[in-house]
């Protein structure tokens, strides 16, 4: 019973922290229909924005925050105004490999930068425990866990009761009618991708306490952002709550009682019969077609 | 059928000759060998690719998997069954061909992005599969991540020149098909507008299910023979998600679903790679990054494409 209440708590854990990193991804895909693969690249410079204030001027990673954030939102507004609007206009196939090319490119320019070396970041509090019912909830994961519920109700709020957020979703909706009514798209686009970096970044800052930070690290994280999207359904924020969740719960169970190797191989089962199944998302409010 | 042009003939022809002989031009220097194997297997794995999403325009973002599939196909087939490599590598495609049939009429009822998420959900899945089945299920079978030796070969590397030049070949010519019949023109239509495509009585979903099978059935041969020639494999290298990228990005490079355009962005980017590979060993990878944002900002119809818009010349 324990071990079944342990399970269930480190799957909804785990769940905060992908739909945490996820959020960002659904954002950029509802209103631009990019599907961004240099995302997991967000994560790991938002990582290291908090590795090196961390290192260098003894910043709790928590109190990094605020900097990977706005580093992101810089990075993701230049490269989709000066980048990603040119191709923006063309199929889709265009945005995918562009995003691959800037994958590569960062990825192996913070390698060059930073080395192999996997770093990691250790704290007073880092691999402390609350232990409730018998049950252990580290408390990183708590934390993050925490951020990742007001990152989704930050956006919710932006999206709904800002201008901006309303210029947002017109043009998710329509651009044509969104540019007649005087919404310039483009600075709409190159703000959302901008946000969507941020919160990105936000997370990667947010997982590095208790996560090994390298420059290749971007990779699996895209792949699980993509799941956790897909399960919650493309372009619908909360979504990535509801994917987060299930993705974790599957993952921590088939950890539990399978074995750690044959979760990934489920994940990505689930993600399969999910697509031909119900491409809608699991709450069935994402957005099919091209 | 189109009717060929008796031209056209000539030149296939001409340019299967041309290969034929290319490799007793530098008997001496395997290294050079080496790199022409590599060119035209590049040219038939990117040429699968382009035979599917090129003219389709449905983009397959794992078609690895069945790379993967042949080469495992072929080194069970040869370590644990003691078949014969000529027996296997042919089996390890109608295997990928047989996987492909399912996988296909489920995956391409999805439109878009969401194919290619589920691509490439296959291809991971298929990867992990492989990488835990032997642990999960207690038998020795894929061996994990240990990866399987197969035996050594006997022949030199310009048998398996010969090998992948035919394979390459097939691809080729039935790109040559699809050029000059009325099935290219219903893969053409589902690239240009599949729901009038099928409005017009084009049976949409018979036609892309063969094109994904056909490719599949190559890239399996290509990994059969691509795993005999290397003689060891790993899960995480016969499924790499950059052998995906690799042909995504030739046959971009050379241009969508044109005849030349696996042809010449497998030659372009095998050379530069193999150029860069050895000049900047470091900075490598981020070059092949620059080299594709820049191509897709200046080039969007890769080179055959844009050659094709500017002169307005139509090949073969």
């Amino acid at each position: 019973m324990e071990v079944m209440f342990q399970a269930i708590i480190n799957g909804l854990l785990l769940g905060g922290v992908y739909a945490a990193y996820s959020a960002g991804f659904s954002l950029i895909f509802g209103v631009m229909g990019v599907v961004n693969l240099a995302h997991g690249e967000l994560i790991m410079l938002g990582a290291y924005t908090t590795y090196w204030l961390f290192d260098l001027f003894h910043l709790d990673p928590y109190l990094t925050l605020p900097f990977s954030m706005a580093f992101l939102f810089l990075f993701g507004y230049l490269i989709q105004k000066f980048i990603i609007n040119r191709v923006i206009e063309q199929p889709h196939i265009m945005s995918y490999i562009l995003t691959f090319g800037i994958h590569l490119m960062v990825a192996n320019i913070a390698l060059k930068l930073w080395t192999h070396d996997f770093r990691t970041i250790t704290t007073a509090y880092s691999g402390m425990n609350a232990a409730f019912l018998g049950v252990n909830i580290p408390y990183a994961r708590l934390i993050t866990f925490v951020l990742a519920l007001l990152i989704i109700a930050f956006l919710w709020f932006f999206m709904n009761k800002t201008e901006t957020g309303r210029a947002i979703r017109a043009t998710a909706m329509d651009k044509e009618v969104a540019r007649l009514m005087g919404v310039n798209i483009r600075e709409i686009y190159a703000v959302t991708f901008g946000i969507g970096a941020a919160i990105t970044g936000l997370a990667g800052s947010a997982i590095a306490p208790f996560v090994i930070i390298y420059p290749e690290m971007g990779l699996e994280y895209t792949i699980i952002a993509f799941c956790v999207v897909v399960l919650g359904g493309m372009g619908y924020m909360p979504g990535a709550l509801w994917g987060g969740f299930i993705l974790g719960l599957a993952q921590s169970f088939s950890a539990t009682y399978l074995s750690a190797g044959i979760s990934v191989a489920i994940t990505f089962v689930i993600l399969f019969f999910m697509l031909a199944v119900r491409p809608t998302g699991i709450v069935g409010k994402g957005l099919v077609g091209q | 059928m189109i009717s060929i042009s008796k031209k056209a003939w000539t030149w296939l022809a001409l340019a299967l000759a041309v290969m034929c002989a290319a490799p007793w031009l530098f008997t001496e220097n395997q290294y050079l060998l080496r790199v022409f194997t590599l060119i035209i297997f590049w040219i038939g794995m990117s040429g699968c690719w382009n035979l599917m999403s090129g003219y389709t325009g449905y983009i397959d973002f794992g078609p690895v998997v069945y790379f993967g599939i042949g080469s495992y196909v072929t080194a069970i087939g040869m370590t644990k069954f003691g078949g014969s490599f000529f027996f296997c590598a042919p089996l390890a495609g109608i295997i990928a061909g047989i996987v492909a049939l399912p996988i296909g009429a489920v995956a391409l009822r999805l439109r878009g992005a969401y194919f290619a998420i589920a691509t490439f959900a296959f291809a991971e899945s298929m990867k992990q599969i492989c990488l835990e089945f032997d642990r999960a299920f207690g038998v020795s079978l894929f061996e994990g991540s240990h990866g399987i030796t197969l035996p050594i070969s006997s022949f030199e590397n310009i048998f398996f020149y010969y090998c992948i030049l035919i394979v390459t070949f097939a691809v080729m010519m039935i790109h040559f098909w699809i050029e000059h019949s009325k099935y290219g023109l219903g893969l053409k239509a589902i690239h240009e507008a599949e729901d009038s495509a099928e409005i017009a009585g084009v049976n949409t979903m018979a036609i892309k299910l063969r094109a994904y099978i056909m490719s599949a059935i190559f890239i399996g041969i290509l990994g059969g023979i691509e795993a005999y020639w290397i003689t060891y494999i790993t899960p995480s290298d016969v499924f790499n998600v950059h052998k995906t990228v690799q042909m995504v990005i030739m046959t971009l490079l050379g241009g969508m679903g044109t005849f030349f355009g696996p042809v010449v962005g497998a030659s372009f980017l095998t050379i530069l790679s193999e150029v860069l590979g050895t000049e900047f060993v470091e900075n490598y990878l981020i070059m092949v990054g620059a080299i594709i944002i820049i191509i897709i900002l200046i080039m969007p119809k890769g080179i055959v494409g844009t050659i094709k818009e500017k002169k307005n010349i139509r090949f073969i």
